[in-house]
Formats: structure tokens, sequence, C-alpha cells
């Protein structure tokens, strides 16, 4: 995933795009104040300098999907993995809820789902991840007491090369797909014509902490 | 069957909003109190979970699933949408791609809309009042009523109004409302005969309208060709927040930024550090209330240094000589250096990157014209399009096309609807006081509290709610209180509600027929669709099918009015789009899109006493000369007016603004989760605002981030906490319109005097620890 800082407008499509696609809970003034809100997309604010040299910036941050993932390394119960894709994902039913990967995780891109089955103002078996309508979820449904984290949309993914549609331009995650400005670009790192190889060769790109050695595999075009 | 569990969301604590919320409200207007005794009026269910039973499939996993096209109304873009709805629940939203004002974009308040329509809020059913005592916190005593009793409640009273001869003692008060509904209320006004429309535009930004029509005859907000301009400077508009058309302008600025060879430079003017001034090349934190002066000081060096583009000054347009007259003789960037807190050499650099990168475009917003004497700095920065040529070219002005809706019949009121029609209306606009206004909201507040020029009977808001979004909202409270009958009309209950006599449920945008279009943006036109994505939910009806019932049971002219036009919501939105593309094919698209946009329509775009580009506003002079005002010096000339402050100075030292941020959906985001839980993104912050200072100031009054705070004015005080800030000007205060505590309950009443538009600037505020 390849995202355009100079595109960017922070209005947060994206974080809302993927709270609908993923059926992901809204949170409340209590967890926002304890920072327990669940977001498998956000995004932050960065500021520094002072008036009148101040500076913010607004950063979209889904999960980095690292190469060499920390979330992966400390999982206990090996409920976090890496797909052959690249793509990190999490068992619910492997999960026993220690949440060293939230601690492992430099970016805080993991959630904890706090929220019982039976105060689910969520409730919706129509949608992912309840009931596996696009492509083959491999967990029957949310459950309270693990750790969740952003899949790429992995569901749409697997739906489209069954499909035969092409990844990055016909199918892309729930957050590209709401972007207004074109800013989430999203295909295969590995192709050296795709999409993102293109933007990634046009421009400076970053990416968060790389002296963690995580090769995090969200790259950011700065301004 | 599957049973879904209502069960109430953890959001429904108490202290969930630092505000009043609208849970509480209903627990002070005693609907909670009607529920139990009632049996679930108000119905609460959490989102997804409201599904009449026979749309509902049985069986397990997706059966049904379809992709309708339908319009937003979470603002006034209104932009085109998609919406999944999966066994007959309405799951996500997404832009149509067929929509080429947005490019298929929707911004996130588009998604919210699912939220809004399985808002636990809603009204179920039509109520009646019981207690006829009214106040904020007075229990209403809600009754459910069927239709047809609150129907025929509400047209006997409408009847007997005009059998006395006083049509024009009916006010009708419209909020956001679909371009469908607004023609209709604006057609029942006529045909019933009450001048009194009063919509929500003179809260919003008719000084910027005011502005352009001084100059070119227009009065409208301005077309920009965003996608082909070089240059953009902005002064106090959200580009990025809340400028509509929103969605258009997040798309292109993508586009301008990144996707074609030469980016686009963008320079914001803005007390507060915005997210349009955060995603900005530059900022100039300009003194709150000066940005005329900055615009003038601009023209200055544009035409000192022979910037300007002298072709088209000389051939289209009128008045250059007296504005240059004027704008040499008192604007100097060095002597307006220290009005404006912007440095000369700053002021210099801006006007020649800006005349020098064409096609540039000046941008006016709300931060800068919603001022006392707004039209003059709306006028005095729509100037800098016209000296830069960018006047109907490509990447500059453009002059938004209206869609070629087939016209409604022609009206013919009767005797009693022409003398009320011939009434003075009761918002004072076209009189001395507000000589070019199109309409003064918020002055309706004073005349009925005043009974000036007569007392109001009876009104009906529909989908308003003025005691939340006006400045001096209490003052609403106190006129809906006195006023002898009021009808309310919405699909949730708000502040303005409980005052109502009469509640009519309506329905939200996802279950209504409609046809929409946005505010000027794209140049060519283009219309949308509304069509229910999901059966209307309890007993609520579509407003113009409301309107259609009432109007028919009034007979007469105003029935007459009424027929031939489509008889019903879907009727009459096929009535409208008919010769636009076939009803099946403009359901299944979502869109009509018009011709391509021409430019260079010099020959017939100026609707001035010239003729061109006026610089000395013949319109202005009019309006002016019609209530015997003083036409000569620079009453006709943008010039600039030093602001007006509400509050003296000594013990109110710092000045209140207030500004939309892009999730406050509608100026109401208090039943979305989803917009509170990000409401704030450049403070990382959701659930409520913050009475945002400066650090500098914050030491000086010894208060620290995150400190409980009383800000007050003399107009009243709210408490809320302190947010410090390097992103807003010194001896500024900065709170977001929306959510948690209402800046517009201490904003003083002000007027921009040629347009009425409501003044939110210039009110002087302290702030201390709570």
């Amino acid at each position: 995933m390849v995202i355009d800082l100079d595109k960017c407008t922070g209005c947060q499509s994206c974080s809302v795009a993927c709270k609908a696609e993923n059926n992901v809970p809204y949170g409340s003034p209590e967890e926002h104040t304890r920072r327990l809100t669940p977001f498998w997309q956000k995004v932050i604010a960065v500021s520094s300098g002072e008036y009148p040299s101040v500076s913010i910036d607004l950063i979209p941050m889904p999960c980095m999907h690292c190469d060499d993932a920390p979330c992966v390394t400390v999982c206990p119960a090996r409920a976090t993995y890496k797909r052959e894709d690249g793509i990190v994902m999490q068992d619910f039913r492997r999960c026993i809820g220690c949440k060293y990967c939230i601690v492992a995780c430099p970016y805080g891109a993991r959630s904890f789902n706090y929220k019982e089955q039976e105060e689910m103002p969520y409730h919706r078996p129509d949608l992912p991840p309840e009931r596996a309508d696009r492509g083959p979820w491999p967990f029957p449904r949310r459950v309270h007491g693990v750790v969740e984290k952003c899949t790429f949309c992995f569901h749409r993914i697997d739906a489209a090369i069954e499909e035969g549609k092409k990844v990055g331009e016909e199918v892309v995650p729930a957050c590209a797909e709401a972007c207004p400005a074109h800013a989430i670009a999203f295909g295969d790192l590995d192709d050296p014509d795709g999409n993102v190889a293109q933007l990634l060769s046009s421009r400076q790109a970053t990416r968060l902490r790389e002296e963690m050695g995580t090769s995090p595999k969200v790259y950011y075009l700065l301004r | 069957m599957v049973k879904i569990s209502r069960s109430v969301p953890t959001q429904a604590s108490p202290g969930r909003r630092f505000g009043i919320s609208r849970r509480a409200f209903l627990k002070l207007a005693g609907l909670a109190v009607a529920v139990a005794a009632l049996g679930r009026l108000i119905k609460r269910p959490a989102l997804g979970t409201i599904v009449p039973a026979d749309n509902y499939p049985e069986g397990e996993g997706v059966i049904t699933e379809a992709y309708p096209a339908t319009s937003c109304l979470n603002c006034g873009t209104r932009c085109a949408t998609r919406v999944r709805v999966v066994n007959g629940r309405a799951v996500k939203i997404t832009g149509n791609p067929l929509s080429q004002v947005t490019e298929g974009a929707n911004c996130a308040r588009a998604q919210v809309g699912l939220q809004v329509l399985y808002d636990p809020a809603r009204i179920t059913t039509p109520l009646r009042r019981t207690n006829p005592a009214r106040g904020r916190d007075t229990d209403p005593g809600w009754t459910p009523i069927s239709w047809d009793e609150a129907l025929a409640e509400v047209s006997g009273r409408l009847q007997d109004l005009r059998d006395d001869g006083e049509p024009h003692r009916l006010a009708i008060f419209t909020g956001l409302n679909t371009v469908s509904d607004e023609d209709i209320l604006r057609r029942f006004a006529r045909a019933y005969g009450t001048p009194n429309l009063i919509t929500a535009d003179g809260l919003d930004d008719e000084a910027g309208q005011a502005g352009q029509w001084c100059a070119d005859g227009h009065y409208s907000r301005s077309a920009y060709d965003l996608a082909r301009t070089n240059y953009i400077l902005c002064f106090g508009a959200g580009i990025l927040e809340s400028y509509e058309p929103l969605a258009r302008s997040l798309r292109m600025w993508g586009k301008i930024r990144r996707e074609r060879p030469n980016r686009a430079r963008v320079v914001v003017v803005d007390p507060r550090y915005s997210v349009t001034a955060l995603r900005a090349d530059a900022w100039l934190p300009v003194n709150p209330g000066t940005d005329a002066a900055l615009a003038l000081a601009i023209a200055h060096v544009i035409i000192s240094e022979n910037l300007y583009d002298a072709a088209f000054v000389s051939r289209h347009t009128r008045g250059f000589d007296d504005y240059k007259d004027l704008v040499l003789g008192g604007y100097a960037p060095e002597q307006v250096a220290p009005v404006t807190g912007i440095p000369a050499a700053t002021i210099g650099e801006v006007a020649r990157e800006f005349a020098g990168t064409r096609p540039a475009i000046a941008w006016r917003g709300r931060g800068a014209t919603g001022w006392p004497g707004g039209t003059y700095t709306a006028y005095a920065i729509y100037c800098l399009n016209a000296l830069v040529g960018s006047i109907d070219v490509p990447g500059g002005v453009i002059y938004q096309e209206e869609p070629p809706y087939r016209p409604l019949p022609g009206l013919a009121p009767d005797a009693a609807a022409s003398a009320g029609l011939a009434m003075p209306p009761l918002d004072g606009r076209g009189s001395a006081a507000f000589p070019a206004a199109r309409v003064v909201t918020n002055h309706a507040a004073e005349a009925m509290l005043a009974e000036n020029p007569y007392p109001v009977a009876m009104a009906i808001g529909v989908n308003a709610n003025f005691n939340l979004t006006a400045p001096g909202a209490p003052r609403w409270d106190e006129a809906l209180a006195r006023l002898p009958y009021y009808v309310h009309i919405s699909p949730t209950v708000n502040e303005m509600a409980g005052f109502a006599d009469i509640i009519l449920p309506a329905t939200t945008f996802l279950e209504t027929w409609a046809y929409d279009h946005s505010p000027p943006g794209s140049g060519f036109a283009e219309v949308r669709i509304k069509q229910p994505v999901v059966a209307p939910f309890y007993n609520s009806r579509n407003i113009a099918d409301m309107v259609f019932d009432v109007a028919t049971r009034l007979g007469g002219s105003v029935a007459d009015a009424f027929g031939n036009i489509g008889g019903s919501a879907e009727g009459l939105a096929r009535y409208r789009t008919a010769g636009l593309m076939p009803w099946e094919e403009l359901l299944a698209a979502g869109v009509w899109v018009g011709p391509e946009y021409q430019y260079y329509k010099y020959h017939r775009i100026f609707d001035t006493p010239s003729g061109q580009f006026e610089f000395l506003s013949g319109n202005l002079a009019a309006a002016l000369q019609k209530i015997g005002e003083p036409t000569g010096g620079d009453a006709c000339l943008p010039h600039y007016q030093p602001p007006d402050f509400l509050g003296e100075a000594g013990a109110y030292p710092l000045l209140l603004t207030s500004y939309q941020p892009l999730l406050s959906v509608n100026g109401d985001s208090r039943d979305y989760p989803w917009a509170e839980e990000m409401f704030l993104v450049e403070h990382g912050q959701g659930w409520t605002n913050f009475a945002e200072i400066n650090s500098a100031t914050a030491q000086e009054l010894g208060i620290k981030d995150g400190d409980e705070v009383r800000v007050e004015s003399p107009f009243g005080s709210l408490k809320t906490r302190a947010r410090v800030f390097e992103g807003v000007r010194p001896g500024v205060v900065a709170m977001a319109r929306g959510l948690g505590a209402n800046p517009n309950e201490i904003t003083g009443v002000a007027y921009d005097k040629i347009s009425g538009q409501a003044a939110r600037g210039g009110t002087r505020v302290r702030v201390y620890r709570a």
C-alpha cells in the first residue's frame, strides 16, 4: 500500500469506510479517554513547532503488514501469522487475548475487543467478519476478548482473485476505495510494472519507524 | 426469522457528551416518560437493527443484495451515492462513479448516512403536545396521533389563518432539504400567500454571495475550475472541511497536487490552522475580520507593480479607475501590515505569486465573510480574480449552469394569497436595514419577539434547528415559546422540536424520493435522484408527500397549484426530470450529467447595469439608492471596514471564532458515533469540542491543556475543556461547531448589513478556569 500525503486531505473517509466494511464497533467517550476505541485504520495527527511556524501532519494508519512483524514473533498462540501474499492475519479462534502483540506493535495498529457479545450494538450478521459473504473469512464471528486488526480487506482480495479481477485496479481495500483524493494506492509491491511500484519510483517515499527493522509494507509519499 | 437484539448501546450512559446530548434532551423533553407510558414511541435501535418484517428474508448469509443509486443529504453537496443493501438492510455507502461533479468520490459524511438512517432518536409517529407550557426544560407531554388527525389539525389551522385574510402570519423555517423539497415548499408558500419562507441560508454564506453580486450580478457562491487551476489563495474557506461541494474539493485536491505534471500551490489566510491550512503550502494567520484589508493590499501590489491582466480589465470591466485610486490611496502593504498582522514583505510575495501563477483563484469563505461588512470583504476578495483575468477562463472562476428541470406550471395566487405576499417579510429582507438581503434568517427571531411588522400566528419548521445553529441561539427558544402554534417536521427530535405543538416524522434521505443537485462548483449541470433504498421506517412520511396532502386538504387555488405536477414526491421527481433521460435509466444510473462547460461567455455572464464586471458596483448603488443611502465615496467600492466587536475589550479580552469540522454532519453530529469518535482530526480527539487557545494566551491566563474552563461572553457562558493549541492566533479562542458545548449560545447577534448574513465573528469573550 502506498499513501500519498500530498494528496491526503485528512477527511477520514478511510477510517469510516473501514468501520463500515469490517463491522468494527464504534467506541464511547469512556473508551476514548482510556484509548480503548477499536480502530483497524485511523488517521493520526503529528504536530510540531510553535506558532506561527506550527506544522501538523495527518497520517492514515492501517496495519503496516510488516515483513518482519513483531506481533507474529511474540504471539505465544500463533494466532497472528503472515499469509503467503504478505498479509498479516489474526485468527480469533487461536487468540488467547494476552495482548503481547499490542505491546510489540510499534504502530499501535492493533485493538482489543472488550465488547461482550450481548452488548454489541454493531451486531450485523450480514457483514464480514460475521458471515463470509466475500471470500473465505476463516473465523465464524467477531468474539469478545481477542485482538483485532486491519486485514487489507483480504476478503475483497481473495474474492477478486477467484473472480479473475485485477487486484489494485478493479478491487482495492475499503479505505483505498473510499479515499476521495485517491491518495491510497494498493497493489503488488513485487510487480515492477505495477501501480504501486511506479508510484514509489516517482517520488521520495518513506516508511514509518524503519529503524525498528520491521520492513513495513505501507509506504508514504512525502509532500 | 432472525431476531435482532435491541440492546442499548453503551454510549447511552450519562456523561457521554459534554454538552446537551440528544438523549439527555429527550429526557428533558419528557419523551422518555412518554416512551415508558405509551410503549416505545421513540424507538432507540442500534445501527442496523430496524427492518420491517416482510422485507427481511428467511435464512442465513446474503440472500438478497442490491446497490441502488441515490444521493446523500448530510451536507448541501448532496453527493451521488450507491448503497449496498443486504437482506433489506443498508450496510454500506459508496460513491457513484457516474457522478462527474465528485468523480465518484464521497467524503466521510456520506458514509455516516447509515447512522442517520438507523438513528435511535428517530420519531416513530406523529405526536401532539399536551402540556401548554413551553421551554427547553419543559416536558411537552407528547401523545401519539394518527397522520390523518395530525394533518387535519394542521390544515385546519392553515385554513383558519387564510380565512381570516392573514396568510402572511404563517412562517416556514427550513434547514437542509432536498432541492425538490425546497421547490415544493417555495411553491406552497406562494400558493398559500406567505412571504415568510425563512431558509437557513442567512446563517451560512449570504455575504459571500452578495460580494459576487456586487461585482457581476450573480447572487451565489462561486464555482471554481479546480482541475485546471495553478494557484489557490484561500481566505477563510474550509476547502477540505466544510466548503460545499465538499467531496468535489477533496477529489480535486488529489488531482491538482499530484495527478498532473504541474502541482498547484495553495495559500490559506485564516486565524486558525485549519485542516486546509495544514495541507496547504503556506499559512497566513491573519487578524480575525481583517481579510478585506489584506485582499486590497494584495491588489495594491498587483496594480502598482503592473502585474494585472490589462487586457481583461480594459475589455470587460468598469470602475477600474475608482478601484485603483482607492487601493493605491489607502492600502499599501506597509499600512495594512499592522492591521492584518501579516508582514508587508509577505503580502508582497503572495501578491506577486498570485499574479504570476495563472490561472489563479481567490477563494472567499465564511471565516472571512461572516462578519459585519462581510459583503465588502467578499467583494474585495472576488475582485482579485478579475485583476488576474480569472473570470470564466479554464482554471478560474466559472459560472454554474442550472440543471434543465422541466419547469413547474405557472402559479396564480388567489386574492388572499396575493394580499399576503404583498405584506413585508418578517425578516426585513430588502428593507432599509438589509437592502440587498435574500433572507435574514436570524432576524426572524427578533421580529417574532417584537411582533414587528406583525405577530406570527403559526410556523412550520422543516428539518430546521435554529435553536442550535443560529448565533444567539437562546433567542430562538424565547421566540418559539411565545409562538401560538408550531409544527415541526424532521426525522429526529431536536431542540426546535421541543417547542412544537405537532411533530410530523419525516423520512431520512435514504428512504425518500427527490431530485437534487450540488451548490455551484462544477460549472456543468448535474442532477441526482433520491430513491428509497429501504422502505420508510416506522410511520414516517416524505416531506413532499405531506405538502401535497395538506394542499389537497386546503383546496381551492392552493390545491390547484399542486395539481398536475406528479401528485407525490415520486411523481414530482418524475415530472421535473422528464426530458433528461428515461425514468428507469435515471433510477438505475442515479445521475444525469449535463453538457461540457463552455468558457469565455463574456457577452452574457455579467448581470450588472453596465453588462461588464464592475469594480464600482452598479447593483449595490441601486440597492442603496432605493433606501435613500449615499452611494458616493467608497460605498459602492470593495473596501475594508474595521470590524465591530461585541463586548468591551477590557472585560472580554479574547475573540471567539467558531468553525465547522468535516465530521460536523449538517451542524449536529450528536447521534452519529462514527462522526463523534473522530470529530477533531487535528487533535486526534472525539466526542467533544474544545476551547482552543494559543500557548502564549494560555500561559497569560494560567490555563493548562485539558483544564475545564468557562468561556464567557456578554451574552452567556459555557463550560468546556481548554486545548492549548499552536495553530490558533494569540488572543483568539476557536471552537468547533456540531458537538459538545455550543459556541452559538454565547455568540452575539450581529449582521452584515447588505446581505443580512448572521455574523459569527466579532464576539469578545473571556476564558477562566471553571
